[in-house]
């Protein structure tokens, strides 16, 4: 189901159709996906789906204007007539000198199979609606379930249980009128579990669980169901907290919330519309000696890795943050020409945060920091891009001499980013990889928290 | 906008013999109830960054979902090409959720839908619809709000501005023969700009969108989104933290209305009922709020952002009382749910494209007027928070618990607004804090903003709320 050599002909003649009708430039991308999934609900498949997408996108470089175009009509007369719309479209928008291909010299070389990232499984071609179905309820436990009362427990029962198996292939071909051809393929294997469970006072609590993997042997199914069920019982019988400042430890499972807004701070845009905390950081020490940040995009096998941006830019394994010291900023050709700096990529692709303070796992930091809180899941709340200020409520746990206590609730977590990982204690090494951001567990001193 | 029937036909290059060919494939492994969702989406965008209007595109969308409903088991599949065998394998692949056995169909209630569309009824009509314009003739709009925002005020460092347009053309046919059609147009303008003032920074954005043409691109709405997106910054260079705790909190009328919407409107959809996820599975009919209040999900509302002729499921777009009297009456269904429970659907079968399916998705949630003043309302609170605007809401369906962040809002202090407050979160649980409310004003507003509601999928929603008065809800700050 990769495309075929006609749909990567097709992309070639879309790109001259557009050179010979006005274009100075041109870069295409042709995608194609199809995903396969099936749905569960309470132990019985719910829910099967097809989906096959194609879609060209087209940037036109015309007369010092530039434009962005997407069709999924994907017949040649017409793509033609969308082409010359576009062409005309573009004309009607004000120049931009800023506006150019990436050199070629930039682009990636090495990316012409698409499998060279070895993230492509060839047992996908081999999925059939059965072994899907199969594979979908393998991790059911709702038709088996009783509720605890019958095992002497302290009552809680299961109300729903809602599953999703999923297999995809992406495919991707990259290329522009200064000969870039880059391609990308990967599979994903996917499952999900979401439970509801209800205490005797028919307070209802949720957890999900969840796993993913480009390829299929590697994919744990079996325990889903059950680690979501242990995750929403865990949450009965929450308890108030005094405000204060705490030591947190942040569960690898959403520990991405708090290093996300710092790389979108970094991004190009952001700096270059003076909406960025980051400004101004590139080569100085804003963070501790104990922080470094890689972006390692060519782990052959793993979620996440490309060897080209979205403009067909090679990416390179580098520091993001390296002891402290800002070392990217990520700049598009466009963007960095604005800005007078060099270009680099338009994005991290798979961030990594390095271990410190010794500690291998999220056990590990309990054990270490003893009184904590321990927070397992946002709720809501918000960053601001420009002052780097953040107030998110936080689910998860009071831990006392390195043990869970209760569950808490109603509590904020609030700060700014830069105090924050300048108190950063310790990054375990128990990032799971079905993450495109490989962010471990991570515990913080002095973090305010209201509740 | 509503054409006739065949410039629908025509667009998707198909014929009711076709249609029925379709529907009796989705439904020869057995299945119960069959229908398609044709889609045609053109849209276009123009994005004015540092002064000039330098970038803009369109992109077209087509294709058709293919629906199999078993009961209530759901199959799905997609095609985007219209080519008859393309179609027809998409529909076989639909066809696959279901046994063999062969079963009644509770989805067949042909009423209240049969009947063509009438475009005199048309909630959305375009005056210059947006594929007839030329995109030249939309640049000096953005350029007006640009210079616009700059005059207001001069703190001003950047404005990016983008006008976002869509037109979607939609054919609908089902096993109970139902054939039914739309067009419905979004144009949507935001600005957001970036303030410096004594080397702090500030940022602000604003929207507005409604479903209509081009027309909407006047000088008055230019001055109005400017006048908006300035209003209130020396109010957020002033803004401090308070401290937290649990108070009394004054929802400002209008945007605030998406606390409605997140925390109590999306428990009332009927598939987290239906599924038993939902805080509210177990309270149909009973009461959950004072009386008095009454919460709404309206399609009906004129160019409103979340109006719908037809719902995805071709089912005639309506105003649904979820709460009358503070009674729970009503969950928001589409037909699977409508089946489930054995009532009508209310026109809340919703989907992104013609690449989902449709669940039951609100339109434009809102709270009815009370009898209240707003100014009574703040008189009233000694020690509080009044809010003007939320973002960043999130709510646990299952337990209710949300959290929402103060975008813009006031100490209350002896009856009367004080210092302004920001960075802080409001954080309770939808059924106490509908419980909890104590006085509704007046002053209903509907938020013109470009809100998208993003359950599984997105699709375009309003909100709205009177001032209300909530008697205590847990306040995050120092």
């Amino acid at each position: 189901m990769r495309l075929d050599s006609k749909e990567i002909e097709l992309a070639k003649y879309c790109m001259q159709f557009a050179l010979q009708n006005g274009a100075d430039q041109v870069r295409i991308t042709l995608t194609k996906s199809l995903l396969n999934l099936v749905g569960v609900l309470n132990g019985e498949v719910d829910k099967v789906s097809h989906a096959l997408d194609r879609s060209i996108q087209l940037n036109l470089f015309v007369d010092g204007r530039y434009g962005t175009f997407s069709s999924n009509k994907l017949d040649k007369e017409g793509l033609e007539a969308f082409i010359t719309d576009a062409i005309t479209i573009v004309r009607m928008i004000e120049p931009d000198s800023y506006r150019s291909l990436p050199s070629p010299s930039r682009v990636a070389q090495n990316a012409t199979s698409g499998l060279e990232l070895d993230l492509y499984d060839p047992e996908y071609e081999s999925m059939t609606a059965e072994k899907s179905r199969a594979l979908a309820l393998g991790s059911s436990t709702f038709l088996s379930f009783r509720p605890s009362e019958a095992r002497g427990e302290i009552f809680w029962n299961l109300i729903s249980e809602e599953g999703e198996y999923s297999d995809s292939i992406f495919d991707s071909v990259t290329i522009d009128s200064n000969g870039l051809f880059a391609r990308h393929t990967e599979t994903s294997f996917e499952i999900g579990y979401e439970v509801t469970v209800e205490d005797r006072k028919g307070n209802r609590y949720s957890g999900y669980w969840w796993d993913a993997t480009p390829r299929l042997k590697d994919l744990k199914i079996d325990d889903c169901s059950a680690t979501a069920i242990q995750r929403a019982r865990a949450q009965i019988g929450p308890k108030g907290i005094r405000s204060g400042k705490y030591t947190v430890v942040i569960d690898s499972e959403c520990a991405s919330k708090l290093l996300t807004p710092v790389l979108n701070a970094l991004g190009g845009f952001s700096l270059q519309q003076k909406n960025s905390f980051m400004d101004g950081t590139i080569g100085k020490k804003v963070f501790p000696e104990n922080l470094t940040i890689m972006d390692l995009p060519h782990s052959k096998g793993e979620t996440g890795s490309r060897l080209f941006d979205s403009e067909g830019v090679a990416t390179k394994e580098t520091a993001i943050i390296e002891k402290g010291v800002v070392k990217e900023y990520f700049l598009n050709t466009y963007i960095a020409a604005k800005m007078g700096m060099e270009p680099t990529v338009e994005d991290a692709t798979r961030v990594k945060v390095m271990p410190a303070g010794g500690c291998k796992t999220k056990e590990d930091i309990l054990a270490k920091v003893q009184d904590c809180i321990l927070v397992t899941g946002f709720n809501g709340g918000n960053s601001n891009s420009a002052t780097g200020n953040f107030s998110y409520g936080i689910e998860g746990f009071m831990v006392r001499e390195g043990k869970i206590a209760f569950p808490v609730k109603e509590a904020l977590m609030t700060g700014d980013f830069l105090t924050l990982w300048n108190n950063l204690i310790f990054a375990a090494e128990d990032a799971r990889l079905c993450m495109s951001k490989l962010i471990p567990s991570i515990a913080f001193a002095g973090v305010d928290i209201s509740a | 906008m509503i054409y006739s029937k065949n410039y629908y036909l025509d667009i998707f290059k198909v014929d009711l013999p076709v249609l029925d060919n379709l529907v009796s494939t989705g439904l020869s492994g057995g299945g119960s109830y069959c229908d398609l969702f044709f889609e045609n989406t053109t849209y276009g965008s123009l994005l004015l960054r540092d002064g000039a209007v330098t970038s803009g595109g369109s992109h077209i969308d087509f294709g058709v979902g293919i629906r199999v409903l078993s009961g209530e088991k759901t199959g799905y599949a997609y095609s985007e090409s219209t080519a008859l065998q393309d179609m027809l394998a998409c529909a076989r692949s639909a066809a696959q959720i279901a046994d063999s056995s062969s079963e009644v169909s509770p989805y067949g209630t042909p009423n209240p839908s049969r009947g063509e569309p009438n475009p005199k009824a048309d909630r959305y009509p375009m005056e210059k619809p947006w594929r007839e314009c030329s995109m030249k003739a939309f640049l000096p709009f953005l350029t007006t709000l640009e210079k616009k925002v700059r005059e207001k005020d001069g703190r001003v460092v950047k404005v990016m501005a983008t006008l976002a347009f869509q037109v979607t053309d939609v054919l609908m046919y089902n096993s109970s023969r139902e054939l039914k059609w739309d067009t419905r147009p979004m144009g949507s303008v935001s600005v957001t700009a970036v303030f410096t003032q004594e080397g702090k920074m500030e940022n602000k954005s604003t929207s507005r969108s409604f479903r209509t043409g081009a027309e909407m691109l006047t000088e008055a709405l230019a001055e109005e989104i400017s006048a908006d997106v300035v209003s209130d910054i020396d109010a957020r260079f002033q803004a401090i933290r308070p401290k937290g705790g649990k108070m009394p909190v004054v929802m400002g009328a209008g945007a605030s209305g998406i606390l409605l919407h997140e925390a109590m409107g999306h428990a009332f959809e009927a598939d987290f009922n239906r599924k038993g996820t939902s805080i509210f599975s177990d309270k149909m009919g009973r009461q959950i709020c004072p009386r008095g209040i009454n919460i709404i999900d309206d399609g009906t509302i004129g160019q409103n952002r979340g109006s719908l002729n037809y719902d995805d499921e071709g089912i005639p777009g309506q105003k649904t009382y979820m709460v009358e009297d503070g009674v729970l009456t009503s969950y928001l269904h589409d037909r699977l749910s409508a089946a489930h429970y054995g009532v009508k659907p209310t026109g809340n079968g919703r989907r992104e494209s013609f690449r989902y399916a449709p669940i039951p998705r609100m339109r434009a949630t809102y709270m009815e007027s009370g009898t209240a003043k707003a100014s009574d309302l703040i008189a009233g609170v000694k020690k509080g928070i009044y809010v003007d605007e939320f973002s960043n809401g999130q709510v646990k369906i299952g337990e209710g618990d949300f959290t929402f962040f103060v975008k813009s809002g006031y100490l209350i202090e002896g009856g009367r607004l004080t210092a302004p407050v920001k960075d802080i979160n409001i954080i309770g649980n939808g059924p106490q804090a509908l419980a909890d409310i104590i006085g509704v004003a007046d002053d209903l507003t509907i938020d013109p903003g470009a809100w998208t509601c993003g359950k599984e999928q997105s699709v375009p929603v309003s909100c709205g709320i009177p001032t209300v008065l909530v008697k205590s809800l847990t306040v995050g700050g120092e």
